[in-house]
């Protein structure tokens, strides 16, 4: 922190860093931070990953539940360091596993609304499996999932979702793989609400998650964010705000793609925003329910108590 | 989390403008310093420091509690109330 701030304000290093309970009331959104923790936050200067937990923040805010309604779990990386800031029941797991603790704890509390954290990484190389699974058994949890193309924590490997030719440090002459469509691939798998957006259209953000939040089953939504620090620089995309300009300049909303001819689907190559897939499938921990009332039902007739 | 007084003077108002506005505080301490909001406010309400890494209200009366920067402030440091 720069010594011409804290001298301005008579302040010292330590008050700098943990601000004193009264800051916190200048908006409803910083009330629901943890007023013990070290501001600013860890992120790059700029990183998208600040304003999706400003819009999740409000999500959860806009649909009146109390904080200790919700359980946040997060894995590893940049993304799963979010629930750390934010004041809301928050488990922090091991790398890709945060879908599978997620779902003990949502057959645990079934009346709890619990959402996952992850980044790209996170949710489709490392815990890749667990994601197809999750979706498959349409067990009431939402996974929000960051996507910002790499590994940025690490130092700037590519990632799953890396698009093709362009440059991580693992893939200094461009990349070769194809990406992961991560909705499609929620869609095919199972999910019941597939949303995208980006972290320029967060006011869009908001409305999905809060849509997500309150969907009985398997929801999804993927933030579309940026990593100006490693992404950016390799590939010469500009500072984060050129980056985020850049989101707002090649995205088009799901009405607009609607329109649009064939053909011209064929070649778009802008990313898609909106509610891209909703289907009616009972929730799982609804069915285990269900299926022990029935087991339960039928033990009480004893199997073995005697002939008559 | 501090509040910046505006260096620069607010500039007076020759017309009465219609519609909502809004009053910036923006809190110093938890900036990073990464030009979002200055770039992309749409009626300039915000302008860099001249000597250090964070934004300041530099004509607070153009604001029209349009929510843009403190929704896409990425470190939380811009709260904007909207004022009749």
């Amino acid at each position: 922190m720069s010594e011409h701030i804290l001298s301005a304000h008579d302040l010292d290093v330590n008050e700098g860093q943990i601000p004193r309970e009264d800051w916190f009331e200048a908006s409803t959104t910083l009330q629901n931070l943890r007023k013990n923790k070290r501001f600013p936050t860890i992120w790059c200067s700029g990183c998208g990953i600040g304003v999706v937990m400003g819009s999740l923040i409000r999500a959860i805010e806009s649909l009146g539940l109390e904080n200790d309604q919700v359980a946040l779990v997060a894995g590893i990386g940049c993304t799963a360091r979010m629930p750390v800031y934010m004041d809301y029941n928050t488990l922090h797991t091991t790398h890709g596993r945060a879908l599978a603790f997620a779902t003990g704890l949502k057959i645990a509390r079934p009346g709890m609304k619990v959402i996952t954290i992850m980044g790209d990484g996170d949710a489709l190389a490392i815990g890749g499996n667990h994601f197809i699974h999750a979706a498959r058994r349409n067990i009431g949890i939402t996974a929000l999932v960051v996507n910002n193309s790499i590994y940025g924590m690490t130092g700037g490997q590519y990632s799953p979702t890396t698009p093709l030719d362009m440059r991580a440090t693992t893939a200094p002459y461009g990349n070769v793989e194809p990406p992961f469509p991560i909705c499609d691939l929620a869609a095919a798998a199972g999910a019941t609400y597939v949303a995208r957006s980006t972290v320029y259209h967060v006011l869009e953000l908001d409305k999905f998650l809060a849509q997500a939040i309150s969907n009985e089953g398997f929801s999804l939504v993927e933030a579309v964010s940026y990593c100006h620090t490693t992404f950016g620089r390799i590939n010469k995309l500009g500072a984060a705000a050129d980056m985020m300009r850049a989101l707002k300049e090649n995205s088009i909303s799901k009405s607009a793609y609607d329109r649009l001819s064939g053909g011209e689907r064929e070649s778009n190559t802008k990313i898609v925003r909106g509610v891209l897939h909703t289907k009616d499938r009972p929730e799982y921990t609804k069915v285990y329910d269900t299926l022990v009332d029935r087991v339960h039902a039928e033990a009480i007739k004893p199997r073995n108590a005697g002939g008559n | 989390m501090t509040e910046v007084s505006s260096a620069i003077k607010p500039t007076p108002a020759t017309t009465v403008r219609k519609g909502p506005r809004g009053e910036v505080r923006i809190f110093a301490t938890w900036c990073k310093g990464c030009h979002i909001c200055v770039e992309f406010c749409p009626t300039n309400v915000l302008a860099m420091h001249p000597n250090g890494n964070h934004p300041i209200v530099a004509a607070a009366e153009k604001c029209t509690a349009c929510h843009f920067c403190d929704t896409h402030c990425p470190d939380l440091a811009i709260s904007v109330k909207k004022i009749e």
